[in-house]
């Protein structure tokens, strides 16, 4: 089958381009085959490469397609390479991808603009499950360049695809324009490697990390580690993820939860060498996790819409897989990556549900009281919150622990263990809080469940590699990028990062439940200032719009006309003008022209006579 | 030999086209366009596939001309003009097709302004005496005056006269250089030539030969154009009608990419050498500039008129960089922009001749009527803004790879242009086939088979040089080994 691997992004590509070409004129039912029929295959494709690949015993596995272009001694090829890093990224797209799509023939069936949205949307999937395939197994840099900015234009369609409403729009272009800030750092930072190394053949240039200058190792790092803040939503320019929720659901559950959004860690855990190289770049990457997780994690407690409660908890998630990658909890941030990837699809896929049952019913304060009467998706829920807690014997639990007990351990002291566990306290809390408060207390709003097996379906595999997915994965993962780490669970430190997540959960079904009263902590003038500073996502989108949006549009509009044509304008009118005045002597009368020869003739008779 | 014949041919087929709207009527002129610019690509298709000769020359022909002074009819045809010629047939069948019904009074006429503009690009392209280059630089600009001066819209005259304005002085600057470059070479050899190779290797006073490229430069520059010579280009495009913006965009601005390529930079490699970090600040300028203010426009046609500045930037950029990755960027960058703009232009036109305007607040939500136009201008948007597997990408990050290995600091700044370009690029698609559909738009004919068809091959066009460039790659860079400018 390994031969076979480079139908595995080939088949979503052809997916796509059956439903492009077509225009939308087959029947729905086709479409959805087509759709989620070719994303299956290259998953089952794939299954049968890596198992291959793993009996194999072989550390890595390269096929050659084509030299994409050669000047000179720039040849970047179209190479897929397939190693335990990239075949893990395959498995989760693939397979999630898969299940995903499959709950996207249920979810988009009626709810598209045009008659031919349903054919649209799956187009763009495919397109986006190619380019993230392109992403994870290009061997060269340009090749996941491709990648990179394919998934970010599938992401900027999708988010905008229900296209009639101007803000969908606008958060379609500011997610694309947001991470482009990103990828030009990246494109820069892939000009500078390959001045230095003159390649961007990816294990190539890792093999000559050794000529690199310890300086131009730090800016690249850096440089690139600018493109995966972009694109995993990471603080500074992680501003885009909230708004990316104008998407239909099952975008969001594929794109900006289960993969498009890890892309960023992958990026530098497939960079890992560039890293070792340079101290200062990684401990970077570390601080943006921290700090990003940190913030997220207290916008999330603020947030009353059930998928920006999401959005902003898989912002601090890859916080975590940052600051893993950073302290150097290498296989640990790709574990994180996998479980994150299980039962953050399961809850964007169980909130779709919910979404779908109550109309577009997002806020969830309107919810309330429905695990009664949806108890599939509420279970769902359940089990994904549970994971993301990381509750003792879920998959998060596992993947969580490692990085935090590595983080501990991390020479630059504890802060990132404090910071890490403070955060899942924080998790612990606001995660409760959506709980408790969709789907307990009193009903607000009635659903109207339709799912059928195709939208259920996936929720069970999902709440399955959500549960076991974490001790399925410590052996897949363990010695991925180096060991996991063998941890103690009985010291202090590691029962305190146990206990703070159920500690949290308590506390936050107490407040939540309305069992403990914080009503006037809250109401205080301090306590509500608080809240709206972290409601809008501590304020960047404020920053941004003064120092970045505002006044671009304000060049713009003031020079619409052109500053630069001023020139040319006035040169114009300075002629104009010169002709005008000479038309005036015209004026057809004799005794005007005898007159005006005669002084012409006396002013020539006295400079003549000056002289 | 066989050069001549085809640019005897356009024009001939022009004076056809012409009189055929007398004898067969109005429908004639357009089939006689057709087929004259179909039969050239064809031909072009044909002297590819046959290769090259010796010399890396797909044909040539030299004949005296005015032989007295040196002056031969010197045509030639290597591997980059080809590419040009082939590009220059192709874009005539797209601005054929795009005013298929848009010419509504002497369309026998506008046809043949349309063959002998053609004809005197492809005289541009193969022309390797510098009087016989600029006898076809001008027989460019009279025909497309008159493209916009006729059958342009409302303020034609305004437009035309600014871009005949520009292009003639700036032309003239160029015509100065020439004759000088021929007497210091005379003074130097006793021998008066205006071949191109003979010049080549011309010794020069450093300080005369800086006037003299720059005699050149402004003329190329102000055709490509870069900012600050680049204000004809917005009302020029934008008053155009469809098949003389497409010709514009197209093609004409590549004659200036072209020039720099093929003279400005050969003829005087020490003085393009000194001046190299000028002109790359001027790309660079230009595509952010360009970028900024194709964001500012509210009327479709002349935000893309606008990005068409920001996208030859990247050209000087690439051009300046003085190696094979930046001068490669530059040529497939010519190539794909002249498809994606092409198209994006075509697409303007069609907007117009259905809503008869080009303001997008007039516009919104068309994807409700004609889905199908939308998904063209989304491709060749996505493409202009520079996404891999489309040609401008390969041309841009050539061209951005070759300068940051000689100026790292101009290169960065210039990349910040992919971002101003995503900036602009989304919102012309928001603004026009997004958002709540506009209620005074009741109904909007949908791009039909002939339309498709043409937007169909410019699709595969930029897959084509995005995916698998070697082709364009390989035919650029045999020339650009005989240039030897490069180190």
């Amino acid at each position: 089958m390994l031969e076979y691997l480079w139908l595995v992004p080939a088949l979503p590509l052809v997916g796509f381009f059956v439903l492009f070409v077509t225009e939308g004129k087959l029947p729905d039912k086709l479409v959805g085959v087509i759709g989620a029929g070719s994303v299956g295959l290259a998953a089952l494709v794939a299954l049968g490469a890596g198992a291959e690949f793993v009996q194999s015993g072989e550390g890595s596995y390269a096929q050659s397609l084509w030299i994409w272009m050669a000047v000179g001694n720039f040849t970047p090829s179209i190479t897929l390479y397939l190693d335990p890093l990239s075949l893990v990224m395959t498995g989760v797209i693939t397979g999630v991808g898969f299940l995903i799509h499959l709950f996207a023939t249920g979810y988009m069936w009626k709810d598209h603009e045009e008659p031919e949205g349903l054919s649209r949307f799956f187009a763009y999937m495919n397109l986006f499950v190619f380019a993230m395939l392109m992403l994870v197994l290009g061997d060269n840099l340009l090749v996941l360049f491709l990648g990179w900015e394919g998934v970010g234009l599938c992401s900027y369609l999708l988010i905008g695809f229900y296209h009639r409403d101007p803000e969908n729009g606008y958060a379609a272009r500011k997610a694309f324009v947001v991470t482009r800030v990103g990828d030009t750092l990246m494109a820069i930072g892939l000009f500078l490697l390959f001045r230095e190394l003159g390649t961007l053949d990816i294990q190539t240039a890792l093999g000559d990390t050794g000529q690199l200058d310890p300086g131009m190792a730090t800016a690249i790092g850096l440089l690139l580690l600018g493109g995966a803040v972009g694109k995993s939503a990471q603080v500074p320019l992680q501003t885009w993820l909230p708004d990316a929720m104008a998407g239909p659901t099952p975008v969001s559950a594929l794109i900006h939860a289960a993969t498009m959004v890890t892309a960023g860690v992958y990026l530098i855990a497939r960079m890992k060498g560039i890293y070792e190289l340079a101290p200062v770049a990684q401990f970077a990457v570390a601080i943006v996790g921290l700090v990003t997780l940190l913030i997220s994690s207290f916008t999330a407690l603020t947030q009353t819409d059930i998928k920006r409660i999401l959005a902003y908890s898989t912002m601090s998630q890859i916080g975590y897989m940052f600051m893993a990658l950073g302290v150097g909890a290498w296989s640990a941030g790709i574990f994180h990556l996998m479980t994150h990837a299980f039962f953050k699809a399961l809850l964007f896929l169980a909130s779709g549900s919910v979404i779908l049952a109550l109309h577009h019913e997002q806020d969830i304060h309107k919810m309330g009281g429905l695990w009664r009467k949806l108890p599939v998706p509420f279970a769902s829920m359940l089990i994904g919150s549970l994971a993301l807690v990381a509750l003792p014997l879920t998959s998060g639990f596992y993947s969580k622990d490692a990085i935090l007990l590595t983080a501990w351990e991390h020479d630059t002291g504890r802060w990132f263990w404090a910071g890490g566990v403070l955060a899942a306290f924080m998790t612990a809390l606001y995660t409760t809080r959506m709980m408790v408060v969709a789907f307990f207390g009193e009903t607000k709003t009635e659903p109207d469940d339709a799912s059928r097996i195709n939208m259920w379906g996936p929720l069970v595999v999902l709440c399955v590699l959500s549960i076991a997915g974490g001790w399925m994965g410590i052996g897949v993962l363990d010695g991925l990028l180096g060991p996991l780490g063998e941890f103690s669970h009985t010291d202090p430190v590691a029962v305190t990062t146990v206990a703070l997540p159920i500690f949290g959960v308590l506390l936050g079904w107490l407040v939540f439940s309305g069992r403990l009263d914080l009503s006037t902590l809250v109401a205080s003038s301090f306590g509500d200032a608080l809240r709206r500073f972290w409601q809008s996502g501590w304020a960047f989108d404020w920053v941004y719009d003064r120092l970045f949006v505002k006044p671009f549009l304000w060049v713009a509009r003031v020079n619409k006309r052109d500053i630069v044509d001023l020139v040319f304008r006035i040169t114009a009118s300075v002629t104009r003008g010169f002709h005008h005045v000479g038309a005036l002597t015209q004026t057809g009368r004799l005794r005007w022209y005898a007159a005006n020869m005669a002084i012409g003739l006396i002013v020539v008779f006295l400079i003549v006579a000056s002289v | 030999m066989i050069l001549f014949v085809v640019i005897l041919a356009l024009l001939g087929a022009g004076v056809v086209a012409w009189a055929s709207e007398r004898v067969l009527g109005k429908d004639a002129p357009r089939l006689v366009s057709l087929l004259a610019f179909g039969a050239g690509l064809v031909w072009s298709a044909a002297v590819w596939l046959d290769g090259a000769d010796a010399n890396g020359l797909y044909a040539a022909m030299d004949w005296p001309w005015i032989a007295r002074f040196g002056i031969h009819l010197t045509l030639e045809m290597d591997g980059l003009s080809l590419l040009m010629v082939a590009l220059t047939m192709f874009l005539g069948i797209v601005a054929v097709v795009s005013s298929w019904d848009e010419i509504e009074s002497a369309q026998g006429f506008f046809q043949f302004n349309i063959l002998w503009v053609m004809a005197g690009v492809v005289g541009v392209f193969t022309a390797m005496d510098l009087l016989l280059f600029f006898f076809f630089w001008e027989v460019m600009l009279i025909p497309m005056y008159l493209l916009i001066a006729i059958w342009g819209h409302e303020e034609k005259a305004y437009a035309s006269m600014k871009f005949f304005l520009f292009t003639q002085i700036s032309g003239l600057l160029m015509l100065f250089a020439i004759l000088a470059l021929v007497f210091v070479h005379h003074g130097a050899t006793g021998e008066i030539t205006f071949s191109y190779k003979a010049l080549l290797g011309a010794e020069i006073d450093p300080r005369i030969a800086t006037w003299l490229m720059l005699g050149f430069f402004v003329a190329f520059a102000t055709k490509l154009p870069s900012v600050p010579v680049h204000t004809w280009l917005p009302d020029a495009h934008t008053q155009a009608p469809t098949a003389g913006s497409v010709i514009l965009a197209g093609i004409l601005l590549k004659t200036g990419a072209y020039g720099i390529i093929r003279f400005a930079v050969p003829l005087f490699p020490e003085a393009s050498a000194d001046f190299a970090v000028w002109a790359m600040l001027l790309g660079t300028v230009s595509i952010l500039y360009g970028g900024a203010m194709a964001f500012s426009q509210s009327d479709f046609k002349r935000l893309v008129a606008y990005s068409s500045i920001a996208h030859m930037g990247f050209i000087l950029l690439g051009v300046y960089a003085f190696n094979e990755l930046g001068m490669q960027g530059a040529i497939v960058t010519m190539v794909a922009h002249g498809f994606s703009t092409a198209a994006l232009f075509m697409m303007a036109g069609a907007i117009q001749q259905r809503l008869h305007t080009r303001e997008m607040s007039q516009m919104g939500g068309l994807w409700k009527h004609a889905p199908r136009m939308g998904t063209m201008t989304l491709f060749f948007v996505i493409a202009s803004v520079g996404m891999p597997g489309l040609g401008n990408f390969v041309g841009e990050f050539l061209a951005l790879l070759g300068a940051f290995q000689e100026n790292w600091v101009m290169a960065a700044v210039a990349t910040l242009g992919i971002v101003v370009a995503a900036v602009y690029g989304l919102y012309l698609m928001q603004r026009s086939f997004q958002g709540t559909p506009n209620p005074d738009v009741a109904s909007m004919r949908d791009f039909g088979l002939r339309e498709m068809s043409v937007m169909a091959a410019m699709m595969a066009g930029l897959v084509w040089v995005g995916v698998y460039p070697q082709h364009v790659l390989e035919l650029s860079s045999a020339t650009i080994q005989t240039l030897g400018v490069l180190p």
